[in-house]
């Protein structure tokens, strides 16, 4: 099968991000830009899938060319090919003008590959914002199903059997291709470059996908920040002491249950 | 609960304490925090190795300062009673385990970091002040400090009492050479004040030098002034598979020769991991690359100003390990690969003892860390393995490559009694310990000696050094009551 995996660069999240108290916006200047974590998954998801299964794996990704360094590290961990996706103009695009960037991206790329795509991922969120809205509002721009939260993805008859993660379990859902799938973090973790895949990934080109026709109406962001701020500091917690166990874990529960809290 | 006669009953000739004594003690330090009886936890009988002994204190104190920890050893030596220093109890020969009785001095309370002197790179702290801590607070502030042994809630003062190694000596050197200056109360009760923020000294004997390593037995650390170092902007580690431990040593010595300096360099074998990784439960470490199993990894780290510096440090270095039979190489490249890298070489110890059986208290898992020249490496252990297999004892093992010091150890089955591995380990140790002196080594690189390993420390620098060092011991401590069978002095 051919799959796409859409990648974004965001900042580290395993470094601890403060806020900047005048603007209240994240200080992320210093912070080491990497492949958003659930994108990582998505493509050891898609290698994987590949290895067991035949096909090529296309990782692309919105930005400039500071993402090329993102988009080569995919390369040496299990993608095939590379497409960045770029315009000056895409700079304030939100997650709903990204859907509609990439909605128009994917047929030029198709194009470039000779191949269309069975199987788009992208991962759950991006790390950076969260807002777990391009992989859905792409696939409804591209009228495409979309499954969330995926943690398998298997051949079958007609298609591709998909687990998805739910809040007790997963759900085992069919779908036809082609079809969208945002992954969350299945039972295995990304593989490790090496030095050889490394070594190979450097020698390949990055296409570059340029002068897309697109809608300015549809790639101005649909939203507005309004005003960011740093999360109120924890209260500290109410300390209950007592000589019986029993009769303080009793008020404990109480306590929880009255601020409906159990 | 307090022996009237003042004799301890193991013919010592310590004496033993008294209410009046306990009483004395709550005069000088908050009665709460002078424990008795019941009142002491269990775990100050013991550290992570309860096969050298277990043995209760009769007190514990919680000193908070100097003046405090004099004015106790004071009482301690005008009445001839026993005293044994105590960090966070993370050991692993015994060193802080009261096997006389006596008082334990808790020096966990004495846990603040005093401040910086980024004109110097010198940092002040209270020996109570955990590995960890001290690591963090350096990274806020742009600074590293580069002792780095496995345990990371072990104090400083521990660290320094027993001279800790860990991952970044083959760069960086083992705590002795971050230790500047420290405040001491010594067995008498006087406080001394040794070293200097300076950097060099050709001032005298180096009493600092003889106070690290010391286990506890010359004085008790109330302050260190340690040195810190700007951190490296950027890091990557390499895990290196292959096929056999011979090759996977053979290598070590490479990066030096080709003017590569590792932070960490770390030999394991394929068993070990296996275990590590069943115990935390991941899978980073490739078991069969390309039909290849693989038999041994090398677990590098690079530090360095740059990515491209780094970049093309791995570059050399692939090609360094490639060419010695390498069957691959992983490049751990950001902070969350870094550390799942690391995370099965640092559970080993964890994972070993995950897997051990007790029986009457004690686990059976006895260890050794032997130093050898690096050329020795992969002989040595070949030897170690063919004893431990002749003997019917289960042996893992790991080192750290790169100083040629390695981490050896024995774990009794279920089926085998407490005396029987006792016997069976001694047989062992008195196997391998010569034998390592035989090929130019050292009974310790960085756990130190304690009540488990003076045996096989008199055994290989012999009788004239022994007493050497006991002479030494007498200077500090004419009465000999402080740790006392520990690192040379046997009663
Ligand atoms: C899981 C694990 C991994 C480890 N890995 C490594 C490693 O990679 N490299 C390495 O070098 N070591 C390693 N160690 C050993 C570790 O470095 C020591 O356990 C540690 O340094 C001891 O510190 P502590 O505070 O626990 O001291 P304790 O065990 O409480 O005491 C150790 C000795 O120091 C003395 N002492 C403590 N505080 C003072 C003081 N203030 N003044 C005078 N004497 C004092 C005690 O009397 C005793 O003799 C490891 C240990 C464990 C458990």
């Amino acid at each position: 099968m051919e799959i796409l995996v859409l990648i974004k660069q965001v900042p580290d999240d395993s470094v601890e991000v403060t806020v900047n108290p005048s603007t209240g916006a994240p200080d992320l200047a210093e912070i080491t830009p990497v492949v958003n974590a659930f994108d990582t998954y998505a493509l050891e998801m898609a290698a994987r899938f590949k290895e067991a299964n035949g096909g090529t794996v296309t990782v692309a990704s919105i930005g400039g060319d500071e993402v090329d360094t993102g988009l080569r590290n995919c390369l040496s961990v299990g993608a095939d090919k590379a497409y960045l996706i770029k315009d000056d103009s895409f700079k304030d695009a939100d997650s709903t003008a990204k859907a509609y960037i990439l909605s128009q991206a994917i047929p030029k790329i198709e194009e470039a590959n000779g191949a269309k795509f069975d199987m788009i991922f992208t991962g759950l969120e991006a790390t950076d914002y969260a807002g777990g809205l391009t992989g859905p509002q792409m696939a409804e721009d591209l009228g495409l199903g979309c499954v969330t939260s995926v943690i398998a993805v298997d051949p079958a008859d007609n298609g591709v059997t998909i687990k998805q993660e739910t809040e007790s379990g997963y759900n085992v859902v069919e779908a036809a291709t082609p079809v969208v799938l945002t992954v969350t973090k299945p039972d295995y973790d990304p593989r490790y470059p090496t030095m050889k895949t490394k070594r190979a990934a450097r020698k390949m080109t990055i296409a570059r996908v340029e002068g897309l026709d697109l809608d300015a109406a549809k790639t101005a962001p649909a939203t507005k920040v309004v005003k960011q701020y740093a999360p109120p500091k924890r209260q500290a917690g109410v300390k209950l002491t007592g000589d019986d166990i029993n009769e303080i874990t009793m008020k404990a529960i109480g306590m929880m249950a009255d601020a409906k809290a159990i | 609960m307090f022996n009237k006669n003042r004799r301890t009953n193991d013919m010592s000739g310590y004496n033993t304490i008294t209410p009046e004594i306990i009483d004395q003690i709550k005069g000088v330090v908050a009665p709460n925090r002078v424990y008795t009886g019941e009142d002491i936890n269990e775990d100050f009988s013991h550290d992570e190795m309860s096969i050298y002994g277990k043995r209760m204190p009769d007190a514990v104190v919680s000193p908070i300062s100097t003046e405090e920890v004099a004015a106790v050893m004071k009482i301690a030596y005008d009445n001839n009673i026993v005293v044994t220093p105590r960090g966070a109890g993370t050991g692993l020969v015994g060193a802080c385990v009261p096997i006389y009785g006596g008082i334990v001095m808790d020096m966990t309370k004495m846990n603040k970091i005093e401040g910086y002197d980024l004109d110097n790179f010198v940092v002040q702290v209270q020996p109570g002040v955990l590995l960890n801590d001290l690591a963090e607070d350096c990274v806020k502030q742009g600074l590293m400090y580069p002792p780095d042994p496995g345990e990371k809630f072990a104090t400083l003062g521990g660290n320094v009492s027993t001279n800790a190694g860990g991952m970044r000596a083959v760069k960086y050197g083992a705590t002795r050479d971050y230790v500047r200056a420290m405040t001491v109360v010594l067995p008498t009760g006087e406080v001394v004040k040794f070293g200097s923020t300076v950097s060099k000294t050709s001032s005298g004997y180096s009493l600092l030098n003889l106070m690290i390593g010391a286990e506890g037995t010359l004085g008790i650390i109330t302050d260190l002034t340690l040195k810190v170092i700007p951190a490296p902007k950027e890091v990557i580690s390499l895990v290196i598979p292959f096929e056999t431990l011979d090759d996977c040593i053979a290598t070590v010595p490479k990066f030096k020769f080709n003017h590569l300096d590792p932070q960490a360099l770390e030999f394991m074998e394929k068993a070990i991991v296996q275990a590590s990784e069943r115990y935390i439960g991941r899978s980073v470490y490739p078991q069969v690359i390309d039909g290849v199993e693989a038999g041994a990894y090398l677990l590098v780290t690079f530090d360095g100003n740059s990515k491209e510096e780094l970049d093309d440090v791995i570059e050399q270095a692939s090609d360094i390990v490639f060419d010695n039979g390498a069957i691959d190489v992983l490049v751990a490249d950001t902070p969350t690969k870094i550390k799942d890298a690391w995370a099965a070489r640092s559970s080993f110890l964890e994972a070993i003892k995950a897997e051990t059986n007790w029986k009457d208290g004690l686990e059976l898992l006895d260890e050794c860390d032997v130093v050898v020249p690096l050329n020795q490496i992969a002989p040595y252990v070949k030897y170690v393995y063919e004893v431990g297999e002749e003997l019917g004892l289960r042996i893992e093992s790991f080192g750290h490559a790169g100083d040629g010091n390695l981490h050896i150890y024995t774990i009794g089955d279920d089926k085998i009694s407490v005396e029987e591995f006792e016997k069976k380990a001694d047989e062992f140790f008195s196997k391998i310990y010569p034998k390592a002196t035989e090929v130019g080594g050292l009974v310790s690189g960085e756990h130190a000696i304690g009540a488990g390993k003076l045996k096989y420390l008199a055994e290989s620098v012999g009788q004239k050094q022994m007493d050497l060092m006991v002479g030494i011991k007498r200077v500090f401590d004419p009465k000999m009551i402080l740790n006392p069978g520990k690192v040379c002095y046997k009663l």
